[in-house]
């Protein structure tokens, strides 16, 4: 008889994720209806037909846009004024995404997201006025410094069991005003002066001031292949690596992962020094394009952050993320903004316009979902 | 098995008894740190000027945290109530100045336009099942569009005298807005505890099985606490319109972070079921007296939001402390 | 009120859970509803309250003792209710925040002018208590009460329904034996009232304390339907619910050299969570058993082993060297202890992820080159082990969530042979799996044994202790009360195990709540 006891506990101790919607019945139904009572045996591959995969419907959207605003604005194709800085806001999105992306695959979230950016490129501001360091090096001290914050933030969640939403809350709250004194008591205002030598021709370079003889590189800023190797390197840490893997695990369920021998404190922490990382990164990038070491970098994070990974298909239940999604979601909100830029339409309407396929593409996704449920496929 | 459900059963156990205990620890630090800083400025803040300011700007982060804590109780967030009330002082300011209504009607145009969002909210996060979070986390992005639209990066000024008059008038001699917002915190407080639509509400936030066997619609718990929340944003759109005497679309911007912090601090869980007037009214008190003490000491602003940073974290280490210690 | 279901039938995928099930619930009657696990008692509870529709059959309602001639159909819980059949469950139905008087009037609150009634709502709750002849304070929130009283009030909750049938699942699982006795006063005045009680439960002392007639399910048959409790003994009861199933499963006693080094052994054993010199030793090659009731401490024994509670005192020997084990990891890698846990679906698999994953999580580390983990190593991996237990699976990608009970169950065992673990601890292997599934899975245990694993088997189920084990350590309020060499016998056996497990019942105090 312990098997209806073991179905009502289960039901009662559902572990809820913070934000998850208590009375999405259906959904709650439709999941234990496939948990508790599947065919003994082989049921249908759970692949879902390929219209299901919200990434080719991000490819086309894309790829429609672009159609639209170029036919709509020729201007939109042209290289230096549209394309070029396209690709560099491009760039910093993906990696702003995917530093939520790396906390979103525990079912966490990083609120915290842009003040860490922020210090970090305080960091490597302080570097370069301070000790006049090489840029790569106040890359490694932004990339250091976002990764500790990050841990610290993992080791605080872990060791005190609160709710990634609410310490990373109070980190913003605490970095807000670090960052600020900080810059108040080494930089003398909101921003640092120098400038690191490279940093100009990174900022506004593309590879097609390369030439090798003839052959010039494409019209592809310098900061894209640090979103690239971004992109890459989270793809391959969470769908290769074991560390990647366990993270995902543990957001998937924590308890069968402790019991799996998962060392799930550690995972955390790695998931958030990760974040804090990527974070760093963002900010690094961000003072590159933006000319500047200043205070208000990532003051605008928080929003792309979770849109990029959200648009891709990445749940906020944890277990699962894309990180190609991530990037076809930050290419489609910067299409998106650039297009209307050109179309002038006011920053007002590129809101509303951005929140409202933001919408769509979720209902749709859930319209698809259904659809593919209704094929006798589960999701 | 029967040790997990006793843990589950400890823990909700501690929810109560904490929550009563939050609040009074709450009240002691909210008396201990205005005694302080009466004491320390020799009494400066007890004078009528400045007693005032303390109160008038208190009104906006009460009801913006009970607009959060309104969806935190059946486990939802709006990410929009920032950027709503900067939609709803827009529009009651627009309907005074552009279009010369006069306040009694602006006013309850700006609530409706607040319950009105609300409502779409709840009823966007029931029909596609979406992650109230993300749902909001859209819909703030449209309002926000939406506010700029009203007059772009213009300020409504003099829209109406009589009514910022009124805003910054005594009665009794405090602040009509703070009794506004008192007046609303007990009226949610009313909802809460007394109405049968407030029950069911946190009955579905506390136990959705339970409640629906109880023959409680949890999808009408979801709308209504939606609903209720944007109208508490227009409630602080329009306290903003009155107390401020100018408004641009930049109003709302800060207020997001602030909304949670209150409730938290107050000692509302995040999961639902359990809501706190007094502690999140409390917690905005506390927040608004680190405010006053920069102020008053001159202190570098930016400390103001490292400190609540702390209490944020502080407030709920300690109630999960108590929490686990009371079992 | 009387309820005659005659020839109920439940289809899922697969599987005839209910398969012409006959139940007469009459009128001031207490009506038990027995059965093994798998036999589909919670599946006849899910229709009955109309969580489940049937596939067949009629369910007819009738006024007093009558002869029913009312169909209904339930579409939903709500409807059940109003037909007047309450369920209680282990507190899961009351809002923890609200207080005693709110939670048993939920369903109608009174209220006047949109406002709570407060007065209307003490005044049905205490109605309702008075039926139960209860005295709980109103005003305190659920969250603060016991286990026990939740249940009470849930049970009062469904009195203000005005539910003439009241089923009550598992309700002494969780409670001491003297908030049991008030909870079967409370049953007795229902029954006094007119109310139906049926009780579902696995404890036969139980049954015979309280119950007057009894129905018993076996593979989703009735095999006695509502049948008085007068006419049978317990020795009838238990043949009902077992049939000859066990004889069927028996094994051979096996011989097990038991003079090498245990591969783990237990001496005086303390826990943080209660357990007191527990003595106990497996050697390889051999299975022991650990039966208890629920509730004994037997898994909270091994979690405790396992690092995730603390053992403060005794020692813990691998192979004959004393370890500290703090944390599964450190088990698993470090001494190549595996633990299959009972709670299969939050704990044992991963739901969401596909079958692969599944299987290769404990041992990534080994499957990976250069950091990377080669998917086709992984591959290889999932498909040695859906050979070697028999997993049926439709493809690699397949969601864990997606599998039976059974192959879940494998999915759980084969990650940690996969770790190549030496000590494997068993917990309620074949809860909730079908009889079919249950035979195959005892096979694949003794099978383990015989290529010399150690193999810690806890269980609930008599008759599978009896198939399996070499030797049934018995464990009663987290202590050891004994040990017993299994002779395959099955009447015999189940004597000597019950007598331990109830033998010192008497003696100890009653656990702290």
């Amino acid at each position: 008889m312990k098997e209806t006891r073991e179905v009502d506990v289960q039901a009662e101790t559902e572990p809820r994720k913070e934000t998850e919607v208590d009375a999405s019945d259906t959904r709650r139904r439709v999941r234990r209806r496939g948990v508790e009572e599947p065919p003994p045996g082989a049921s249908p591959t759970p692949r879902l037909p390929w219209w299901a995969n919200p990434r080719v419907g991000l490819v086309v959207v894309i790829a429609a846009l672009v159609a639209l605003f170029s036919s709509a604005r020729p201007a939109f194709l042209d290289v230096d004024l549209t394309l070029v800085p396209l690709q560099r806001d491009i760039s910093v999105f993906v990696v702003v995404g995917l530093a939520q992306l790396a906390v979103l695959s525990l079912g966490h979230m990083n609120l915290a997201v842009g003040r860490m950016a922020a210090l970090s490129a305080f960091a490597a501001g302080l570097a370069y006025d301070r000790f006049d360091a090489p840029l790569v090096v106040g890359l490694v001290v932004a990339l250091v410094v976002g990764a500790a914050i990050g841990a610290v933030a993992g080791a605080i969640i872990t060791a005190t069991g609160v709710n990634s939403f609410v310490v990373t809350l109070a980190l913003d709250f605490g970095l807000l005003g670090v960052v600020a004194l900080l810059y108040d008591r080494f930089a003398g205002g909101v921003a640092f002066s120098t400038r690191p030598p490279g940093m100009d021709e990174l900022r506004s370079d593309t590879f097609f001031d390369y030439c090798i003889g003839p052959v010039c590189g494409p019209p592809v800023p310098l900061l894209l292949p640090f979103a690239l190797v971004a992109l890459v390197l989270v793809g391959l840490f969470f769908g290769r690596s074991r560390n990647g893997r366990e993270v995902l695990m543990t957001g998937a369920s924590l308890r069968a992962a402790r019991l799996s021998g998962i060392p799930v404190g550690r995972r955390v922490v790695t998931a958030h020094a990760l974040s804090g990382l990527l974070a760093g990164l963002a900010g690094f990038m961000l003072a590159m394009t933006n000319g500047a070491f200043s205070a208000s970098i990532g003051d605008s994070f928080l929003l792309p952050s979770f849109l990029a990974p959200v648009l891709g298909g990445t749940l906020l239940a944890g277990g699962a993320v894309s990180a190609l999604g991530t990037a076809l979601g930050a290419t489609l909100t910067s299409v998106i903004q650039k297009g209307l830029n050109l179309l002038q339409f006011e920053a007002d309407a590129l809101q509303i316009f951005i929140g409202v396929v933001l919408l769509v593409a979720l209902s749709l996704d859930r319209v698809r979902q259904v659809l593919a449920e209704r094929r006798g496929v589960r999701a | 098995m029967s040790a997990t459900l006793e843990s589950e059963v400890r823990t909700r156990r501690g929810v109560t008894t904490s929550l009563h205990r939050t609040e009074l620890v709450l009240a002691a630090v909210a008396v201990l740190g205005f005694t302080a800083l009466a004491v320390t400025t020799q009494g400066n803040i007890l004078q009528a000027g400045t007693l005032r300011a303390v109160l008038q700007f208190l009104a906006v982060p009460i009801v913006i945290g009970l607009a959060q804590m309104v969806v935190l109780a059946v486990g939802q967030m709006n990410l929009s109530v920032g950027v709503l009330t900067g939609l709803c002082a827009m529009v009651s300011a627009s309907l005074m100045s552009d279009t010369g209504l006069p306040p009694w009607l602006a006013i309850p145009a700006g609530l409706a336009v607040g319950a009105l969002v609300g409502l779409a909210n709840g009823v966007l996060v029931v029909l596609t099942r979406i992650n109230g979070f993300i749902v909001t986390l859209a819909t703030m992005s449209v309002v926000s569009g939406l506010r700029y639209g009203i007059n772009g990066t213009g300020t409504y000024q003099d829209y109406s005298p009589g009514l910022v008059a009124l805003g910054r008038a005594d009665v009794l001699g405090l602040p009509v807005v703070f009794l506004a917002a008192i007046a609303t915190a007990v009226a949610v407080w009313v909802f809460f505890a007394r109405s049968v639509a407030g029950r069911m509400l946190l009955a579905s936030g506390g136990n959705p099985f339970a409640a629906r066997l109880s023959g409680i619609s949890n999808d009408r718990s979801l709308v209504v606490a939606h609903t209720l929340s944007g109208l508490l944003a227009g409630v602080a759109g329009v306290l903003v319109v009155a107390l401020a005497g100018s408004v641009n679309a930049s109003v709302g911007d800060d207020l997001l972070l602030p909304s949670f912090a209150a409730p938290i601090i107050g000692g509302v869980a995040l999961t639902g079921g359990v809501v706190s007037v007094l502690g999140t009214c409390l917690a905005a008190f506390i927040v608004r007296l680190v405010d006053v003490a920069q102020a008053q000491y001159g202190i570098n602003p930016r400390w103001v939001d490292l400190v609540v940073g702390a209490v944020v974290l502080g407030a709920v280490l300690v109630s999960q402390r108590r929490g686990r210690g009371s079992s | 009120m009387r309820v005659v279901c005659t020839q109920l039938v439940k289809l899922f995928p697969g599987v005839r859970a209910l398969d012409g099930v006959d139940l007469d619930l009459r009128p001031g009657t207490v009506h038990a509803l027995l059965g093994e696990n798998g036999a589909g008692k919670s599946t006849l509870i899910k229709v009955l309250t109309g969580v489940h529709k049937a596939d067949g059959g009629t369910v007819l309602v009738g006024e007093g003792d009558d002869e029913p001639d009312r169909p209904v159909v339930f579409s939903g819980p709500s409807d059940a209710q109003t037909a007047g059949i309450g369920v209680v469950h282990q507190e899961r139905n009351l809002v923890p925040a609200f207080s005693v008087a709110e939670n048993i009037a939920l369903q109608a609150l009174p209220s006047r002018a949109g406002l709570v009634d407060r007065a209307g709502v003490r005044e049905i709750a205490r109605r309702c208590l008075a039926m139960l002849d209860l005295d709980l304070d109103l005003d305190r929130p659920v969250a603060e009460l016991s286990v026990a009283h939740m249940q009470l009030v849930e049970i009062a909750k469904a009195l203000a329904t005005d539910s003439q049938v009241l089923l009550l699942d598992e309700p002494t699982a969780s409670l001491t034996a003297e908030e049991a006795d008030r909870l079967y006063d409370v049953v007795r005045r229902l029954r006094e009232q007119g109310h139906v009680v049926v009780l579902v439960t696995h404890k036969l002392e139980e049954v015979f304390a309280i119950a007057d007639v009894v129905t018993v399910l076996r593979d989703g048959r009735s095999v006695a339907g509502s049948v008085p409790l007068s006419s049978l003994t317990r020795s009838d009861v238990v043949d009902l619910m077992v049939g000859r199933a066990h004889t069927e499963r028996e094994l051979q006693a096996r011989e097990v050299d038991r003079s090498t080094t245990p591969a783990l052994e237990l001496r005086g054993v303390s826990t943080s969570v209660g357990h007191r010199d527990v003595d106990l030793a497996v050697h390889r090659g051999e299975i022991v058993g650990l039966y208890g009731l629920v509730g004994a401490g037997r898994s909270e024994l091994v979690r405790a082993l396992l690092g995730l509670d603390s053992v403060t005192g005794g020692s813990v020997l691998v192979d004959g060297r004393s370890v500290t084990i703090r944390s599964v990891g450190d088990a698993l890698r470090r001494h190549r202890i595996g633990y299959v846990t009972e709670n299969r679906k939050e704990e044992g698999v991963f739901l969401t992820q596909t079958v692969t994953r599944n299987v290769a999580v404990t041992v990534w580390d080994r499957l990976a080159r250069l950091g990377l983990v080669a998917e086709r190593r992984e591959r290889d991996l999932l498909a040695t082990y859906q050979e070697r237990l028999g997993i049926r699976l439709s493809g690699p990608t397949q969601l864990a969530g997606q599998l039976s009970g059974g192959n879940q169950q494998k999915i759980s065992l084969a990650k940690w042979l996969a770790a190549d673990c030496s000590v494997l601890v068993i917990d309620e292997p074949t809860v909730g799996i079908d009889v079919r599934t249950k035979a195959a899975f005892h096979e694949l245990i003794v099978q383990l044994s015989e290529q010399g694993l150690a193999i810690l088997l806890i269980s609930s189920d008599l008759p599978e202790m009896v198939a399996l084990a070499d030797r049934v350590a018995v464990m009663h309020e987290r202590r050891l009360t004994g040990e017993v060499e299994n002779s395959h016998d099955y009447a015999a056996m189940s004597g000597r195990i019950i007598r331990l497990v109830h033998g010192e019942q008497a003696a100890d105090a009653p656990p702290a709540a």
